[in-house]
């Protein structure tokens, strides 16, 4: 692994969207150390390609591996020497600011404003004062929450809340934004709500998407392929193309279809 | 008409506070009148007042004699400067241990082993050391808050979300970074509400400086009544000595909920 090049933190974000894969398991193999030894995780030798421009969804039940493979992929932790992440023809090493991961809570600072928080995004970045606050102004009004700029996050509602941290992410304009069950805690409509707003967003900036999730019609609506995981160790069970637009109505043959073999796989 | 005007909820507390407080005033000064208590050990309100407010607020003998606001500054004086080290020097620490665990191998064996040591058990050493002065009262109020102060700023660093640390880091911060825009304001409410716990400790830490070695400050003049068989001035003192507490408690307490008010 040290004879092949590898991410570095502070490499420049490709603006364009690559062909291709922009991820490759090889041989994922991720263990977690302890006391003794090390405790295997579901993900071993798994082998598969993610490619770039799409949003894909992993389902799966838990403890099946899927926020584990998450954060293999954000390089936030440390595979097995046998294989690993390749990220763009590289192996990942690290977390490197192309790759950019939003949480199922937590993600804001109480102390920060929605606004300050989203300028965090750009605190640590080389850029010009005056394009950062239109920066912020752009991004935040698409994602609707002009009006709440000076909000504290404890005075927003848990979808605003998520809104925010999407646009804390895509205003550093990532090569990848990888979700980790980003909407589990919102109720029904506002989470349909969010889907729309995920795709749109990802539509216009073209930004790869890996979102992990519990939710299958989460995963058919919003991915443009749904992979399914699950065994010990750990398999692709489903790997289906959802891009047509039919997947997008939840009342269509082809999406009920689907989720039933999902289903049936997963409970 | 004032409690119409704001709601029960909020007056009720200030309401039934100071008439509770009122009512044992009235009965302390009510057995003091009727004989029931010894007014020599405890003379009800009306008797040291008036004592305090005869000799024009000035407590002492002679040339010893301080007026009653420089007592209550100097007092002031110590234990915040006693506070303010130590709630510096527990969150300097805190960062030492947090960015390097050299230096946490170092420092935590100091850390415990002299935390369980009182405060008062320093008056000795630091009169022989800082001699008989201001800055002998502010060491041992440092004494008694730093330590506890240090390990439950530790704790908070403990308790900062995961999750904080991944975004910061994934945003582009720094090891020094993150320490100063994420954990430090993470930190912060939790450590000054520790703070606010341990002002007593140090207020309590200050008075009995005050008593054994300053010839100052309010503490000093609970000890002069002692020595001037004086119970009339050891009550004033310990009135002033509740009141002003109280008072700095609820400062800290207005801190707490309107500057460093976030809760992570």
């Amino acid at each position: 692994m040290n004879s092949l090049n590898t991410v570095r933190r502070g490499a420049a974000a490709p603006t364009q969207v690559q062909p291709g894969p922009v991820f490759h398991l090889d041989h994922l193999t991720v263990n977690f150390p302890a006391r003794k030894g090390v405790v295997p995780s579901p993900l071993q030798n798994l082998n598969l390609k993610i490619e770039a421009g799409r949003i894909t969804t992993i389902l799966g039940r838990s403890g099946c591996g899927k926020s584990t493979l998450l954060r293999a992929l954000g390089g936030f932790i440390r595979p097995e020497d046998t294989g690993g992440v390749v990220y763009r023809q590289r192996f990942l090493t690290g977390p490197t600011p192309d790759i950019v991961m939003i949480f199922q809570e937590n993600n804001l600072f109480p102390w920060l404003t929605v606004e300050g928080n989203v300028k965090f995004g750009l605190r640590f970045r080389q850029n010009d004062k005056r394009d950062q606050a239109q920066a912020v102004r752009d991004i935040l009004a698409s994602v609707d929450l002009k009006g709440a700029a000076r909000q504290y996050p404890h005075e927003l509602s848990g979808g605003m809340k998520q809104r925010t941290a999407i646009a804390r992410a895509l205003i550093t304009r990532p090569a990848v934004l990888l979700l980790d069950e980003p909407f589990s805690a919102l109720d029904i409509s506002l989470k349909r709500h969010m889907h729309t707003l995920i795709r749109n967003l990802q539509e216009q900036t073209g930004t790869s998407m890996v979102m992990v999730t519990h939710d299958v019609e989460e995963a058919i609506t919003v991915g443009d392929r749904v992979l399914v995981l699950g065994g010990d160790p750990a398999q692709i069970l489903i790997d289906e193309d959802t891009i047509s637009p039919g997947m997008r109505d939840r009342y269509s043959e082809e999406y009920l279809e689907l989720q039933k073999k999902v289903e049936n796989v997963i409970y | 008409m004032i409690v119409k005007a704001i709601g029960w909820e909020r007056s009720g507390p200030w309401v039934l506070g100071t008439l509770s407080f009122t009512l044992l005033v009235v009965l302390w000064e009510a057995a003091g009148r009727t004989g029931l208590a010894f007014t020599t050990v405890a003379p009800p309100p009306s008797q040291f007042l008036s004592m305090v407010v005869d000799s024009g607020f000035r407590v002492g003998l002679g040339s010893q004699a301080s007026s009653l606001d420089e007592a209550i500054l100097s007092t002031f004086g110590r234990v915040f400067a006693g506070m303010a080290l130590a709630f510096a020097g527990a969150l300097l620490t805190g960062t030492l241990i947090g960015l390097s665990r050299y230096a946490t191998w170092c420092i935590s064996p100091f850390l415990y082993v002299l935390a369980p040591i009182a405060p008062i058990a320093w008056i000795p050493l630091a009169i022989v050391v800082f001699g008989i002065s201001n800055v002998t009262a502010v060491f041992i109020v440092f004494m008694g808050v730093y330590f506890i102060l240090t390990i439950g700023t530790l704790a908070e660093i403990r308790r900062v979300p995961e999750e904080y640390l991944t975004v910061s880091g994934n945003l582009g911060a720094s090891k020094w970074q993150r320490w100063v825009y994420v954990i430090l304001p993470a930190i912060l409410p939790g450590v000054f509400t520790l703070l606010r716990t341990n002002f007593i400790a140090a207020w309590m830490a200050v008075l009995v400086a005050e008593m054994v070695g300053m010839r100052d400050g309010l503490g000093a003049i609970i000890m002069m009544g002692r020595n001037l068989f004086n119970n009339e001035l050891i009550m004033f003192g310990m009135l002033v000595i509740g009141i002003s507490g109280f008072l700095v408690d609820r400062v800290l307490a207005f801190i707490g909920q309107r500057i460093l008010w976030w809760r992570v």
